[in-house]
């Protein structure tokens, strides 16, 4: 199947490693990948944040840069559901097919690079809650050859929230430290995330405090967690 | 200012003080992940719990869509078993009208069973000022009055406190030492109230939900407390707030199936109570007078309107419970009165979003708020409007607004982010000396650092 890759502003900047994954992904799983060349962010850290007016005109981008022909794969959980669910109403236009790259992914035969290694899931708010997708990261995980430990509780928030973690620092870091605690309760090799945003604030806040290390899901499953 | 208003910084300073309190986060800790997990073993043994929410989000919202006729029943019904309605429209009136009615009953003592609506109203400072002492005896609240503060918590008013500074507290005040061992405390506590409860001119209660159709306050209780502040004083006074109203005691049995399952998990709680006007002839106890003062106090406000489903809220303090920051930031973070996602929503809707700014980004968004409500009000969806209402409104700050409108007009084209992001890779080594990157950085976070070559350069 022809999809197009959205990179997502995070993943363009400070993750493209974790972008090359997942595009590796979709190419060894038989699809062709189509990179629009004008993208650039859905707009949601302004969305969030109440200012719809900065948030319309980037996403516009979105909107010149996708075709509504072909589905549009997503490496974040946020910006798809910010894609999915609020970018129609922001612009008035009609929905995309919108996938997280787990969601697209799910079922698909992947080698076992991860083979007797222990890892520690952490649900993203927006993929879980709004989009609903919590199986299909840990199937392909597990596929992979991966033992799945189970956080204490595995849908609480890791305190990036875009804006929120510059608003309330303190809190936002002390929320990653109870995520980097209860990956590391359960013995975690590593704790893999299928969300961007989530990666960037947890792997911040380990690099100087300590903790597991945090891998991008479509790295843990194109490379293995050592990658 | 009122109780309610929250000036810009205080959230965060108020939040930091919590996480440097050990004892406060291991009680909030514990306490919240028990009620986290008691709910969620409740819903579980509901069956269809799903069903029930949404038939208990449909009661709520019908009455509210007909909520004058429904408190124009509720009098009426009160009335006529001989009970005494006053509305107050302001915490003012409600204030003065509960101090008028203890002076005319000569009152020197009133006991209280749990009413956050008196505290959002202030009443026991009103209550000194006109020379009538208020003792609190629910055991929290009581606690938290030996000890001075306010509720950190709608259903647990004192889940900050460890058993130890109850301890404390309840020794100093008998002046006997109590073990810090949970019947010791809870015997300690019975003996100092009891002489209230004797002695007391009038009894105060709050309201879980009134029943339209029999003119009934219901309170739900685990100590029984309101039970005797409602039988044993000569006078009760019940605090309503004006959204709280059921049609009939169908409807209230529906509603109570959800209540204390998403506040504590338990099926009921303790004591469900049904106060039914003054004693009637033959009846052995009961108050002689009864009074119920339907409060408004900003809540018209949110009648007409995307914001009237809040006013759904049936104050069970599942979304306190259940939210990642409540549990650091404790519940006077937010306010004196309401906390969590329910009081970040709620307090802007009251006081206006310039008395409460900072409220409605006290939250990273996360939904468990949303997903936690046993009448489905959209907590998170409600926060979010309420930021665009700031920026709308002009209560955002300049800079803040700036700030984004010049980042959509770079992003607004691939070539201004390129450009934009070009330069921001330049000048990232300073990225923690000014600003968002300071901020992120200061609460011990490394600067995410960005990649040598975006990926679209990369792939190129």
């Amino acid at each position: 199947m022809r999809v197009q890759l959205f990179a997502t502003c995070l993943g363009d900047l400070v993750l493209p490693e974790a972008v090359a994954d997942a595009e590796a992904l979709l190419r060894g799983a038989g699809h062709e990948v189509v990179f629009p060349a004008g993208q650039v962010c859905c707009g949601q850290p302004a969305f969030n944040a109440g200012h719809r007016r900065a948030a319309a005109r980037v996403a516009r981008t979105f909107v010149r840069a996708f075709s509504r022909e072909l589905p549009v794969v997503v490496p974040s959980g946020s910006c798809a559901t910010m894609l999915s669910h609020c970018l129609p109403e922001l612009l008035g236009v009609e929905p995309y097919e919108v996938y997280e790259l787990s969601a697209f992914l799910a079922g698909t035969a992947l080698p076992r690079l991860n083979d007797g290694r222990t890892i520690a899931y952490h649900d993203s708010c927006h993929m879980l809650r709004e989009l609903g997708i919590s199986d299909q990261p840990r199937a392909l995980l597990e596929a992979s050859g991966a033992t799945l430990v189970a956080l204490r509780r595995p849908d609480l928030c890791c305190g990036f929230g875009g804006t929120f973690s510059v608003r309330q620092p303190e809190i936002s870091v002390a929320m990653a430290d109870d995520k980097l605690g209860d990956a590391a309760a359960v013995a975690a090799e590593v704790l893999v995330t299928a969300d961007p945003g989530c990666l960037v604030h947890l792997r911040a806040r380990a690099e100087q405090a300590g903790g597991p290390r945090v891998v991008h899901l479509a790295t843990a499953l194109a490379r293995g967690i050592d990658a | 200012m009122s109780a309610l208003d929250q000036p810009p910084g205080a959230f965060r300073a108020r939040a930091r003080d919590a996480l440097a309190a050990e004892r406060m986060q291991a009680a909030l800790d514990s306490s919240t992940l028990r009620l986290y997990d008691h709910r969620v073993a409740a819903w579980d043994g509901l069956g269809d719990v799903e069903a029930l929410r949404e038939t208990a989000r449909r009661i709520r919202e019908g009455t509210l869509a007909r909520l004058d006729d429904h408190l124009e029943a509720f009098a009426d019904a009160v009335e006529a078993r001989g009970g005494t309605v006053f509305f107050a429209r302001t915490a003012e009136e409600a204030r003065a009208y509960v101090v008028d009615v203890c002076t005319r009953a000569g009152a020197r003592l009133a006991v209280k069973s749990k009413s956050m609506l008196s505290e959002e109203i202030g009443l026991n400072a009103a209550l000194e000022a006109a020379g009538v002492h208020a003792v609190e005896t629910d055991l929290g609240e009581y606690l938290l009055q030996l000890a001075g503060k306010h509720p950190a918590h709608i259903v647990a008013p004192a889940i900050e406190l460890t058993k130890e500074d109850c301890a404390e507290l309840l020794s100093r005040a008998g002046g006997v030492s109590v073990e810090p061992e949970l019947e010791a405390l809870t015997a300690a506590a019975r003996a100092q109230l009891r002489e209230a409860f004797k002695t007391a001119d009038v009894g105060i209660t709050g309201a879980n939900f009134a029943v339209a159709e029999t003119g009934s306050i219901c309170l739900v209780t685990n100590e029984g407390n309101g039970r005797l502040v409602s039988s044993l004083p000569r006078v009760c006074i019940s605090l309503l707030g004006m959204e709280r109203v059921v049609p009939t005691t169908a409807e209230l049995a529906i509603l109570l199936r959800l209540l204390a399952r998403s506040g504590t998990g338990q099926p009921l709680t303790v004591y469900t109570t049904l106060l039914t006007g003054p004693r009637r002839e033959g009846e052995e106890d009961g108050p002689e007078e009864s009074h119920v003062v339907i409060i408004d106090n900003g809540r018209t406000n949110l009648l007409r309107g995307r914001y009237r489903t809040m006013l759904s809220c049936i104050r069970c303090g599942a979304c306190l419970n259940t939210c990642p920051i409540y549990r650091r930031a404790g519940g006077n973070a937010y306010s004196d009165v309401y906390s969590g996602p329910m009081g970040a929503v709620l307090l802007p809707l009251l006081v206006g979003l310039r008395q409460a700014p900072a409220l409605p980004h006290a939250s990273s968004l996360c939904g468990a708020c949303t997903a936690a409500c046993p009448v489905k009000i959209p907590l998170h969806e409600l926060l979010l409007d309420l930021r665009r209402d700031l920026v709308a409104e002009g209560v955002a700050s300049r800079r803040e607004r700036l700030a984004f409108a010049l980042w959509s007009l770079a992003w607004s084209r691939p070539w201004g982010y390129r450009l934009a992001t070009s330069a921001a890779r330049l000048g990232q080594r300073f990225g923690a000396l000014a600003g968002p990157g300071r901020v992120w950085a200061s609460a011990g976070r490394a600067l995410p650092r960005l990649a040598r070559r975006r990926y679209r350069d990369v792939r190129r």
